[in-house]
C-alpha cells in the first residue's frame, strides 16, 4: 500500500514538474501564436479531446441512438432556435436565435420562422426554408423510423413560404409549440439528401460523413476509435473559440479515466461511479463541473397482473405500494451510493427540469407506519418466517434490474434489506440490458428498476405515467384520470408561474398513489481539464455551450496548436 | 501429404460451416430485442421496432432467415448491421486488420517469450530459476487478460506516462502524417495491448515448451550427441529445440482462437478498434448479422490457423504425414 502511494506521489511530482516546464514553454509559444477571434471575443484555438465509452452508431440525427451521435449532431447541425441555460421550455423567452433569427406566432396554430440569411451549409450552400420543410418530412417519415417522431405529433405540416420563411402548422394550441418545433430536430440539407431513398438515409454515406450548418464541421470518423470535428471558422453566428473537438472511444469506463489521467483526454461527460470521480478529483489537472442531472432511477411497480386479466396481487393494492414506498429509506441509500452528491427525486422529475421543487410532498420514510399499513391490508407474518402472507400467498416479488448498472444493483441490495425488515421479500433478478428492456416492454415483470434521461420539457411524464403511455413508456400501467387531467392542464397553461401549482399537484398525486419508487437522481459532473476556461454546461446537452469554451494561450498543450 | 492436406481442408470447411450454423441459431434464439439500443435515453415505440424487424426480415421463420443468410453469404453478402446501418463486410473489413495486427504481434511475441522461457527452464530444470519462472508462468496463465491489461495501463500509462493507453493512433494528429510517423504511432499504441495478450499466452507456451524440451533432452539422440562430444549449446539449439518444436507449432494453431477471444476484452480495455470489440458490442446489442459475420471470419481464421499448424507439424514430423 505504502509503496504504491510512494510510486503514485513520485509519478505525480514528476508529471507536475514536466507539466510546469511544458506549460512555461507553451505559454511563450502560444503568446506568439495566438490568433484573434473574428468577433473580437478573445483568442481562439485549442483542442478538446472527449473520452467516451461508446462509438457513434450513425451520424444522422433522426436515426442516431447513441450518446456520441447526439453530442456530434449538436455541434455539426443546427436547430432553428436554442434553449438557454435556464431550460425554460414553456414560453418563447427561454430560447435564443440559431438558424432562425426571429419567429412569431401568426395565430394560435401557426408559428413562423425567419431564417438568418447568412446561414450556410458546410459545403457553402445557403440554408433555406425548403431545408426546414424537408427536415420535418424526414423526421415524420415512417421509413426513417425516427425516435423523435412521437414528439412531433402536434405538428400538422411545415411549409416554406419563401426561401427564408418556414411556417409550422399545429393541430392544436399549447405553450410548448416553439419547444416542439425546434428542440427535437436538427435541420438537414435537402440538396444532399433529397435523392436518397428515405429508408436508406441512415445507411447512406452522408450518415458517415455529415454536412451540417452547425458551429463545427465534420472532419473524420475512424470507426471505433476517433471522431473529429473542426471549427467552422466562417460560421454565421461567429466561430467557436476552440479549433477542434475530438471524441476518443474507450469502452471501459475505468480505462477511460486512466486515459484522461494519462493526458490523452480532456473531458468526460459524466462519471457516475463514486470511485472514478474520486480518482479524477485526486488529479489537480482536472476539475469536476457539476450540472443539474436529467436522469432518474426508479422502480416501476406493475399494477396489472402479468396475464393482464386483473390487478397485480401485490402492487394492485395502493396501500401495499404506499407501505413499500414508506419502508425504503431513500436518503440513506443515496448517501451510501453517492455521498453528499446524489439526490432523492421528489417525483418523476429531475433537477434539470423547471418543475422540480424541493417542497413537493412525498411519502415519508416510516417503517413502523409501513408495517401498520401492511397489517391493515391483511398482510401479516402468521408463520413467523419473517415474510408476511395473505390468503396463503407470501408478500414476495421479483425486481428486474440491468447487469449494466452497478449503481442500480447496489441500490437494489440496500432496498432489499430495508424491505426485509418490514416482512417484504424482494428477489433480485439482474438481466442483461437487452433482455431487461424487452421484459419491460412486454410488461413481463413484478417490479422493474428503470432509469430514464428526461427531456428538458416535463411533458415527457405523459409517456411514463399517464394513461396514454400505457402502451408505450408507462411500463407499470399506472392509470389515474386525476393525474392525467392535472398534467394535461399543466401542459396547456401558458406561463410557468401558473403551471407550477398544477405540476406540483400532479406529482403529489403520483407520489400519494406510490405509482413508482423514485430512488435516486445520480450526480452529474463533467470532468474537464483545468486549462479550459469559460466552461458552462447546459444540463440537457452538456456540449451545447462548447462554442464558448476556450483555452488561454498560456495554458495550451501541444495538441492545442 | 496431398491427401493429408485435402482431408484437413475438408475438415476445416465443415468446422466453419458448423460454427456459423450454430451461431446463427443461438443468436436468433437467444432472448432479447435487437432494436432497443438507447432505450433509456429515448423510448423506442413498438411500431418502430416492428418496422425495423420487418425491414431486416426478422419477422420470417428462422429456417427461412437462415436459408436467405446462407444464400447471401454465398454471394459474399454478410448482411447489414442493425446498429451501425452499414454492410457487415465493411464493418469487419475496417476492424479485421487491427485485430490481425494485434493478434499477430501478440502471437509472435508470446512465442518468442514462451519458447525462450521454456528453454531456460528446461536447461535449469529443478533449480531455483526454474521454480521462479514456473511460478511466474503459472501466475500469468491464471490472471484474466483484461485485469492484466488494466494493471499495465495503470502503471505504464496513468502513473509513468510512458506509453499511450487508448486507441490505435494519436487522437489529434490524424492520418495525414507520413507513413513512418504513423507506423511509429501505431507501434507505440500497440505495445500495451499486445504485451497483455502475449504475456498470458507466453505463460502457456513456456509451460508446454519446458515439458517438450525436457522430453527431448532425455531422448536417445541427445544422449548420443553428448557422447559425440557436441557442445551443450549446439545440442540445445540444433537437436533438442528442433525436436521440441512440433508441439509448439501445434500450440500456435490452438493459440489463434485463444488470442481472438482474449482480444475481445483487451480491445475493450485499450480502446483498440478491432473485430473483437465489434463482436462484444454486437452480442449485447443483439446485432445478429454482425455476430454471425464475425463468427464466419473468426471460424475461417481459426480453421486457417489450425490448418497451417497441421501443415507445419506434418512438415516437421514425418510420422504425422504418414499417419
Amino acid at each position: 500500500m505504502s509503496i504504491s502511494r510512494l510510486t503514485s506521489h513520485a509519478s505525480r511530482l514528476t508529471s507536475h514538474a514536466s507539466r510546469l516546464t511544458s506549460l512555461a514553454a507553451a505559454a511563450l509559444l502560444a503568446t506568439a501564436c495566438a490568433r484573434p477571434e473574428a468577433g473580437g471575443g478573445g483568442p481562439t484555438g485549442g483542442t478538446l479531446v472527449i473520452v467516451t465509452a461508446g462509438d457513434a452508431d450513425v451520424l444522422f440525427p433522426p436515426s442516431g441512438a447513441s450518446t456520441v451521435c447526439a453530442d456530434i449532431s449538436g455541434l455539426v447541425f443546427s436547430r432553428l432556435a436554442e434553449l438557454t441555460l435556464e431550460l425554460n421550455t414553456v414560453d418563447d423567452s427561454g430560447f435564443r436565435p440559431a438558424l432562425a433569427r426571429s419567429w412569431e406566432h401568426a395565430d394560435s396554430l401557426t408559428l413562423v420562422f425567419h431564417l438568418d440569411p447568412r446561414a450556410r451549409w458546410h459545403d457553402g450552400t445557403p440554408v433555406r426554408a425548403e431545408d426546414v420543410a424537408f427536415t420535418y418530412d424526414v423526421y415524420l417519415d415512417t421509413l426513417v423510423g425516427s425516435r423523435f417522431r412521437p414528439n412531433l405529433a402536434a405538428i400538422d405540416s411545415v411549409t416554406a413560404r419563401d426561401s427564408l420563411t418556414a411556417v409550422f402548422h399545429f393541430a392544436r394550441w399549447y405553450p410548448e409549440q416553439l419547444y416542439d418545433a425546434t428542440y427535437h430536430t436538427r435541420i438537414l440539407p435537402r440538396h444532399l439528401l433529397d435523392s436518397i431513398p428515405r429508408g436508406r438515409l441512415a445507411s447512406s454515406a452522408f450518415a458517415r460523413a455529415p454536412v451540417g450548418s452547425g458551429p463545427f464541421r465534420f472532419v473524420r470518423w475512424e470507426a471505433g476509435t476517433i471522431i473529429a470535428v473542426a471549427a467552422d471558422t466562417g460560421h454565421f453566428l461567429g466561430r467557436p473559440r476552440l479549433d477542434r473537438v475530438v471524441w476518443r472511444v474507450v469502452p471501459d469506463l475505468g480505462a477511460g479515466v486512466s486515459a484522461l489521467l494519462a493526458g490523452e483526454g480532456d473531458a468526460i461527460a459524466v462519471l457516475p461511479p463514486r470511485e472514478l470521480r474520486e480518482r479524477v478529483r485526486a488529479d489537480s489537472s482536472f476539475r469536476m463541473v457539476p450540472y443539474a442531472p436529467n436522469a432518474l432511477a426508479f422502480i416501476s411497480f406493475n399494477l396489472r397482473d402479468r396475464d393482464r386479466r386483473g390487478p397485480h396481487p401485490v402492487f394492485g393494492d395502493r396501500a401495499v405500494r404506499r407501505a413499500i414506498a414508506m419502508a425504503v429509506d431513500r436518503a440513506t441509500i443515496v448517501r451510501s451510493l453517492f455521498g453528499a452528491e446524489g439526490e432523492v427525486p421528489v417525483g418523476p422529475t429531475a433537477r434539470a427540469q423547471w418543475i422540480w421543487s424541493d417542497s413537493i410532498r412525498q411519502l415519508p420514510f416510516d417503517s413502523a407506519a409501513a408495517g401498520r399499513l401492511l397489517d391493515e391490508a391483511g398482510w401479516r407474518d402468521g408463520d413467523g418466517d419473517g415474510v408476511r402472507e395473505k390468503g396463503g400467498r407470501p408478500l414476495r416479488f421479483v425486481l428486474l434490474l440491468p447487469t449494466t448498472s452497478r449503481t442500480r444493483q447496489d441500490a437494489a441490495v440496500l432496498i432489499q434489506e430495508q424491505l426485509r425488515r418490514v416482512g417484504v421479500h424482494m428477489l433480485l433478478l439482474p438481466l442483461e440490458f437487452n433482455l431487461f428492456e424487452q421484459r419491460g416492454l412486454r410488461r413481463d415483470f413484478d417490479a422493474i428498476f428503470q432509469s430514464r434521461n428526461l427531456d428538458a420539457s416535463p411533458a415527457g411524464i405523459l409517456q411514463l405515467f399517464a394513461g396514454e403511455g400505457v402502451r408505450h413508456g408507462n411500463y407499470g400501467r399506472y392509470e389515474s384520470p386525476v393525474f392525467d387531467s392535472l398534467v394535461h392542464r399543466a401542459i396547456a397553461t401558458p406561463t410557468r408561474a401558473a403551471a407550477r401549482p398544477l405540476w406540483r399537484e400532479a406529482l403529489e398525486t403520483l407520489n400519494d398513489d406510490a405509482a413508482a419508487l423514485f430512488v435516486f437522481s445520480p450526480p452529474f459532473a463533467a470532468a474537464v481539464h483545468r486549462r479550459f476556461e469559460t466552461v458552462t454546461i447546459r444540463p440537457d446537452e452538456w456540449l451545447a455551450t462548447v462554442t464558448e469554451w476556450s483555452v488561454p494561450p498560456r495554458s495550451r498543450l501541444s495538441r492545442d496548436r | 501429404m496431398p491427401t493429408y492436406l485435402v482431408r484437413r481442408f475438408a475438415l476445416a470447411l465443415v468446422t466453419t460451416a458448423a460454427a456459423v450454423a450454430l451461431t446463427f441459431a443461438l443468436v436468433h434464439l437467444a432472448p432479447g430485442e435487437p432494436f432497443l439500443a438507447g432505450a433509456e435515453e429515448r423510448f423506442v415505440p413498438p411500431e418502430t421496432i416492428a418496422r425495423l424487424r420487418r425491414d431486416f426480415g426478422l419477422d420470417r421463420p428462422l429456417a427461412a432467415q437462415f436459408a436467405r443468410y446462407v444464400a447471401n453469404v454465398a454471394r459474399g453478402d454478410l448482411g447489414e448491421s442493425f446498429t451501425r446501418r452499414r454492410p457487415v463486410a465493411a464493418v469487419i473489413g475496417e476492424t479485421l486488420p487491427a485485430t490481425l495486427l494485434l493478434g499477430g504481434v501478440a502471437l509472435a511475441l508470446s512465442f518468442a517469450l514462451g519458447l525462450g522461457l521454456g528453454v531456460v527452464q528446461a536447461r535449469r530444470a529443478g533449480g531455483l530459476a526454474d521454480a521462479a519462472l514456473s511460478t511466474v508462468a503459472l501466475a500469468l496463465a491464471s490472471v484474466p487478460a483484461f485485469w492484466l491489461g488494466l494493471m499495465l495501463l495503470l502503471v505504464f500509462g496513468e502513473w509513468l506516462h510512458w506509453l499511450p493507453v487508448a486507441g490505435m493512433t494519436d487522437a489529434v494528429a490524424g492520418p495525414s502524417r507520413g507513413w513512418l510517423a504513423l507506423s511509429l504511432d501505431v507501434a507505440r499504441h500497440l505495445v500495451l495491448p499486445a504485451l497483455t495478450l502475449a504475456l498470458v499466452n507466453a505463460a502457456t507456451v513456456a509451460r508446454f515448451h519446458r515439458a517438450a524440451m525436457l522430453e527431448a533432452l532425455g531422448a536417445d539422440f541427445v544422449r548420443a550427441a553428448r557422447a559425440r562430444g557436441l557442445a551443450e549449446a549446439r545440442i540445445l539449439a540444433a537437436h533438442a529445440f528442433r525436436a521440441a518444436l512440433a508441439p509448439a507449432i501445434a500450440l500456435a494453431g490452438l493459440s489463434v482462437p485463444a488470442l481472438l477471444t482474449g482480444s475481445v476484452l483487451v480491445e475493450s480495455v485499450f480502446g483498440w478498434p478491432g473485430m473483437g470489440r465489434v463482436a462484444y458490442e454486437a452480442i449485447f446489442a443483439r446485432d445478429y448479422n454482425v455476430v454471425t459475420g464475425v463468427t464466419v471470419v473468426a471460424a475461417v481464421l481459426v480453421a486457417v490457423g489450425s490448418l497451417l499448424a497441421d501443415i507445419g507439424v506434418a512438415a516437421a514430423d514425418p510420422r504425422v504425414r504418414r499417419a
